[in-house]
């Protein structure tokens, strides 16, 4: 069964015949998570990098921001038995439009925080595919723990 | 007859934009016009009617109760949001069923990323001085048309256009251009020149790609603003991806700052959610 994760929300996925999928990450990141152990699997997918830019819709959405949306993710998937050590750790998306201005930098921000905030919390990465100008769509199954990676306009691949 | 001249046989003999939609737009000019003299034009185009009536109720209108007529809608939408229902029900019929396939967007995504952008410009509109926001969210719904009518043109030669954009570097438009003989945004410009829409807004179609688009006109540099946002929040984006350049230098001269751009990024996530009515009228 297919789960579809919206823009600025998250996911929990329990079920071994569920897929969790969030479309068209441009300069959004999507996190997936799974636990071999606890086969539990989340994936989130968030806008913006920083919730002080609007406290109420952080409060309203907090899956906007990476900075109250990450944390929120783990403690989520921490409530189903997943554990930091075991889980393995997928980031997709950040691309943006060429601009020498850091105008339109938001891809970039969205992977600096995210790459500071398992820095600190000793959250090691097992596979990434961010940055460039792609449209991205990624799907984590629930009960395999695989993670497909579809670029638009050039076919789907195994993450 | 070469491609070009197959793409600008298209344009011109492209279905006209909807009279009623015309005709009432410079009613509307009237400040004294009367709810009842709107309703009399408007009825005679049904699609329109029917479409008026299922967008009115979207909460981003902000009607105070739901209406089921057409009179009670003219009664209780003001000018402004009468005209925004007006320009996008009548958009509508263009971009039903596979409007995008070419740009390997699925059924109903070139509508909504239209939507979107229109939306956006209307929100960012009061920092451009002298941009009324209803043209700003027309041609922030119109911006793409081109796409409609390039997309079976971009579909038959799709290898060769993605080969130039991600191996070679190109933009999806340059590559367009250069594979088709005309990008969409030209094509776009043709379409509603065809449609007898105003210079300022053919020319925002036109340079809604450019990289220096930022540094033009008001409403060029305004729609090529709000698409280059919805662009990379990824609402109605296909193959094309957010391929190109956009010269954001130009928008500290309308006293916009990167916190501005997170805002209004973030509050079209709720706007679009209200505005979920208007997104059934591409099906």
């Amino acid at each position: 069964m297919k789960v579809i994760v919206g823009i600025s929300d998250m996911k929990i996925g329990t079920k071994p015949d569920e897929e969790l999928v969030t479309y068209s990450l441009g300069s959004c990141i999507g996190v997936a998570l799974w636990d071999p152990v606890a086969k539990v699997g989340a994936l989130l997918h968030y806008m913006l990098p920083d919730s002080s830019i609007d406290k109420d819709k952080a409060e309203q959405k907090p899956y906007m921001f990476a900075d109250t949306g990450v944390p929120r993710m783990f403690k989520e998937i921490y409530k189903h038995g997943a554990l930091k050590e075991r889980m393995k750790v997928y980031i997709v998306g950040g691309s943006q439009v060429m601009d020498d201005s850091g105008m339109f930098n938001i891809g970039k921000r969205n992977q600096m925080i995210i790459r500071k905030m398992f820095w600190k919390n000793n959250v090691t990465v097992t596979k990434e595919d961010v940055g460039g100008a792609v449209n991205r769509t990624i799907t984590l199954n629930v009960g395999t723990g695989n993670v497909k990676l579809k670029i638009s306009g050039q076919g789907e691949v195994e993450l | 007859m070469s491609r070009v001249e197959e793409i600008v046989n298209i344009a011109n003999h492209i279905p006209p934009f909807p009279k009623v939609a015309m005709q009432v737009m410079k009613m509307l000019e009237d400040p004294k016009v009367q709810p009842k003299d709107l309703a009399e034009v408007i009825q005679y185009d049904s699609a329109i009617t029917a479409n008026l009536l299922r967008t009115c109720n979207a909460s981003y209108f902000g009607l105070p109760r739901k209406v089921s007529s057409l009179d009670e809608a003219l009664v209780l939408l003001g000018q402004d949001a009468l005209k925004d229902i007006l320009i996008a029900s009548s958009s509508a019929r263009f971009y039903k069923g596979g409007a995008g396939e070419g740009y390997q967007l699925e059924q109903g995504d070139l509508w909504k990323h239209s939507v979107a952008v229109a939306i956006m410009s209307k929100a960012i509109s009061r920092h451009f001085k002298g941009v009324d926001p209803g043209t700003a969210f027309t041609a922030g719904l119109l911006h793409d048309i081109g796409k409609r009518f390039l997309s079976s043109f971009v579909a038959s030669d799709f290898k060769k256009i993605m080969d130039r954009t991600y191996i070679d570097g190109l933009s999806f438009m340059a590559a367009e251009r250069e594979i088709l003989g005309m990008d969409h945004a030209e094509l776009g410009a043709l379409i509603m020149e065809k449609w007898d829409f105003s210079e300022e807004m053919i020319l925002a179609v036109r340079f809604h790609h450019d990289p220096q688009a930022l540094s033009k006109d008001p409403l060029t540099a305004l729609v090529a603003m709000a698409n280059t946002l919805v662009i990379s929040m990824g609402v109605g984006v296909g193959a094309d991806g957010l391929s190109g350049a956009m010269q954001g230098e130009g928008v500290k001269r309308f006293g916009i700052t990167n916190l501005d751009l997170d805002r209004y990024m973030s509050n079209l996530v709720l706007e679009m959610e209200r505005a979920e009515d208007m997104m059934v009228l591409s099906k």
